[in-house]
């Protein structure tokens, strides 16, 4: 991954100097300064809430800041819009991903600038043509550019975005979380290495910090809106960038202790489950036990987390929840069926928050019916509530009273995790449960599942990071096709084993994709 | 790595083709496949009570009645397709009845200015919709609902009273027919159907149908998401000040409440068609053939003896059937997309 490296270059690609931007009374950023070299992918990392999110908007025009300069190659650049910035040579894959779901891949790729034909009428075959041709450049041939973004699958969705950026970019390249949805990430770096030789720059955001040592050679650390350090990430050791990160030793929690756990009873028992891409698929959940699954993107998984929390039909098979008969219509349903079963879902600002509310109603709206019919909910009582499911997972209070929306990734899945902890569940269905969190937040949710199992309750979780499944499960699943490819105890989880497992080679044969 | 990659890109790969197929029927769904079913049925329905029915001269008739409110559907579906909703359009269309009912200029030059006049009403009364909206971030249900009660505020201080005469040369030339075939009515429909599918066509129309279904996306695509919805809403305008010329034309008279019985009328129509009132789905021709449809209907009772009162009974349970109807098949073609 050796980037080209261009001695002559007059003027660094991008200098951002004493950035500062403020939302009413919140700083979002106190004094940023981040130079780029052109042809270098230099990182940015921090906490969640540490502003590179706001860092990413001003620098792509979305917000403008309150004080400092940014010069690109030298030249004063202050951008007003998504356009102005794009004029400028710089693009921005978002996070988000900025993708139109009911146009075409073709009409999402071109945006703003469709070709035209007669009279000025959008030409369907160019543009058809013109993104079929940026497609192949970014090997992505395979994707039909006729085909409405809606219908991709989510993994091809940030591909998309990606592509699009990279073929903006004429000076700076920004990608903000670009693998969190990839399982890997080598057709990425290849597009990385294309876009540096051009003298490119890259901003790289990522909270894979392996990944981030593979492509970038540099990287800016933040904390609270201000630059701690820009450090040559050959010279900086893991803990020494935690530690710059969040300021203080990071807790034990993320150095992964083993623990071999005897499993109680069976909690959750699926024979046979078929439904979705799923057929026959049998578990066991035990009291005390976190099962993992390990998968790539599509294989089942999240229709097994959708049947088991009533959100999908299941075509076959039972399941039992402490011995008796489980059948979830509704996910209020499946809280309310014998011990409880609560489920964290995917899309965190879809599926999850209700982002004008705030993080105290977001925690205790599965509850509130628990408060009685004459009491008034006011937000004292909400606040009370909240505050001791909040604390379980190492929430500030402080926070509670914000309007959810407004709080940084991490905050927002917090708070979701302390909603499925108040619903008073026994059995909890986490899917992805750290995905786009910090290494703090990741060390507060793992220790609120671990008290949680240590108090005999049961999770069942899937993670997109390897590295995660064999820190945390007590027992790992691994999924491919619809079906359990393999099952692994405590002591045999190891991320070459399931990623074996994952490509459908295990038991020293392949199976066919079905 | 590399068996890594190869797996996960050979099953992520999807058969395009039968996607494809699923996709063009959606399309074709959205562009008004089942109420051109629904409304031909209708119409031989109407044929078997009537057999007069498919004479020139019912068939103008059926059209003169249809064109009003087609014209309100049509510029109503302009602003649900960008995630909105214009009550406006019941004050517009009052406004521009009295103002020519009180003002009636005749002869072709006078037809000429009428329209002029009526379409600069529209056009503005949407761009004042379009800067509270798009500029000052007003909803559109209450921009529009103030601008309504101003316009219909301004239509009685024009007209304090139904009366006033519309110019002859209108009201007999406008629902007269073209070499005793073509209603000249429709032809005005017809005019605003193809510059439906011209604009659908240009970035202007993929733009609007972007920030219907996700406006942040759209903005951050580069789409410039503030003019848009202004244009929107002064195109709807336009389209509403057509509506009332042609509603003057065929009342011959002036009534400063004209309007408000399109109003909920459009909407039926537009929803009719299938046009999705979260925005990002739908055509103009559908809403058009909804409005048909619905006019339709009132000729269908009318012949089968019913009594005009039930009317609205029978409008409101063929939008519930046609809604339910067309998202069970819309279901099915996201079933197919998906296989």
């Amino acid at each position: 991954m050796q980037n080209s490296n261009i001695q002559a270059a007059p003027a660094k690609a991008l200098v951002a100097e004493a950035i500062r931007k403020a939302y009413g009374a919140t700083v979002a950023l106190e004094h940023a300064d981040i130079i780029l070299e052109g042809g270098e992918v230099h990182a940015v990392l921090g906490e969640n809430g540490a502003g590179k999110s706001t860092l990413v908007r001003i620098l792509t025009g979305a917000v403008e800041p309150d004080a400092g300069s940014i010069h690109i190659h030298g030249k004063p650049y202050r951008p007003n819009s998504i356009k102005d910035a794009r004029t400028h040579g710089v693009a921005t894959a978002f996070q988000e991903l900025s993708l139109v779901p009911n146009l075409t891949v073709a009409q999402n790729l071109l945006l703003p600038h469709l070709s035209r034909g007669i009279a000025g009428m959008v030409s369907g075959r160019r543009n058809i043509e013109r993104a079929a041709q940026i497609l192949a450049e970014h090997k992505l041939g395979r994707l039909d550019p006729r085909v409405d973004v809606s219908t991709l699958p989510l993994a091809d969705r940030q591909r998309l975005e990606i592509v699009r950026a990279l073929k903006n970019a004429g000076s700076v390249l920004i990608l903000d979380e670009p693998t969190a949805s990839l399982a890997e990430t080598d057709w990425l770096f290849e597009q990385i290495e294309r876009v540096t030789a051009r003298n490119v720059a890259v901003l790289y955001i990522s909270h894979r910090l392996s990944e981030v040592r593979e492509i970038c050679r540099s990287a800016t650390v933040l904390r609270n809106g201000a630059t701690i350090a820009s450090v040559s990430l050959a010279e900086a050791t893991d803990g020494d960038i935690f530690e710059m990160m969040v300021g203080k030793k990071v807790r034990d929690e993320l150095s992964g202790e083993g623990r071999a756990r005897t499993s109680g009873d069976t909690r959750l028992k699926v024979s046979n489950l078929s439904g979705g891409t799923v057929e026959k698929l049998s578990f066991d959940l035990k009291a005390g036990e976190v099962l993992g699954i390990a998968a790539l993107e599509g294989q089942g998984q999240r229709d097994v987390f959708r049947m088991l929390a009533g959100l999908e039909r299941v075509n076959g098979g039972s399941v039992e929840l402490d011995g008796k008969p489980y059948v979830a219509h509704s996910p209020r349903a499946a809280l309310k069926a014998g011990s409880g079963v609560a489920y964290l879902p995917e899309e965190r600002k879809t599926e999850g928050i209700l982002a004008g509310m705030t993080a105290a109603s977001n925690v205790v709206l599965p509850i509130l019916g628990t408060v009685g019919f004459p009491a008034i909910v006011n937000d004292r009582v909400e606040f009370r509530m909240a505050k001791d499911a909040g604390e379980r997972v190492d929430m500030a209070p402080r926070y509670l009273g914000f309007a959810i929306g407004d709080l940084s990734g991490g905050n927002q899945q917090k708070a979701l995790i302390a909603r499925v902890l108040a619903t008073g569940a026994r059995t909890l269905l986490l899917f992805d449960p750290t995905r786009g969190v910090d290494v703090g937040t990741k060390a507060s949710i793992y220790a609120a599942i671990r008290a949680f199992t240590d108090e005999g309750g049961s999770v069942l979780f899937y993670s997109s990071e390897l590295p995660e499944l064999v820190q945390l499960a007590d027992r790992c699943m691994v999924l491919y096709g619809g079906q359990i490819a393999a099952t692994y105890p405590r002591d045999q989880i190891d991320e070459q084993r399931l990623v074996t497992a994952m490509t459908g080679h295990f038991d020293g044969r392949e199976r066919a994709a079905s | 790595m590399t068996d890594l990659t190869q797996t996960a890109t050979r099953s992520e790969v999807q058969p395009p083709q039968g996607r494809l197929a699923g996709q063009t029927f959606a399309r074709l769904l959205q562009g008004g496949l089942i109420i051109v079913i629904l409304y031909l049925s209708l119409y031989a329905l109407y044929f078997y009570q009537q057999p007069r029915a498919l004479s020139a001269g019912s068939i103008a008739a059926l059209m003169n009645n249809t064109v009003p409110l087609a014209l309100a559907a049509a510029g109503q579906t302009f602003v649900i397709i960008s995630r909105g909703f214009d009550l406006s359009v019941a004050g517009v269309i009052s406004v521009c009845n009295v103002v020519m009912a009180v003002y009636p200029l005749d002869g072709p030059g006078g037809a000429i200015m009428s329209i002029l006049m009526c379409v600069a009403i529209g056009g503005s009364v949407g761009a004042v919709n379009g800067f509270l909206v798009a500029y000052l971030r007003l909803q559109s249900i209450a921009a529009t609902l103030a601008t309504m009660i101003i316009c219909q505020g301004v239509a009685l201080v024009i007209l304090n009273a139904p009366g006033g005469r519309v110019a002859d040369w209108l009201s007999y030339e406008l629902t007269d027919r073209l070499f005793k075939t073509i209603p000249i009515s429709g032809l005005f429909v017809l005019a605003v159907v193809l510059a439906w599918l011209y604009l659908r066509r240009t970035s202007f129309g993929i733009s609007l149908y972007a920030i219907g279904a996700d406006e942040h996306a759209a903005s951050l695509s580069g789409i410039n998401v503030r003019k848009v919805r202004f244009f929107t809403f002064v195109s709807a305008g336009v389209l509403y000040g057509l509506a009332g010329f042609m509603l003057s034309a065929q009342t011959a008279t002036g009534n400063p409440t004209s309007g408000t019985p399109l109003l909920l009328l459009s909407f039926a129509a537009v929803a009719l068609g299938g046009t999705s009132l979260a925005g990002g789905k739908g055509s103009l021709f559908a809403s058009v053939m909804g409005a048909a449809t619905l006019m339709l209907l009132q000729k269908v009772l009318f012949s089968s003896g019913v009594s005009s009162f039930y009317t609205g009974v029978f409008q409101g349970c063929v939008l519930v059937i046609a809604v339910v109807f067309s998202g069970l098949i819309e279901k099915l073609g996201e079933r197919a997309a998906k296989l």
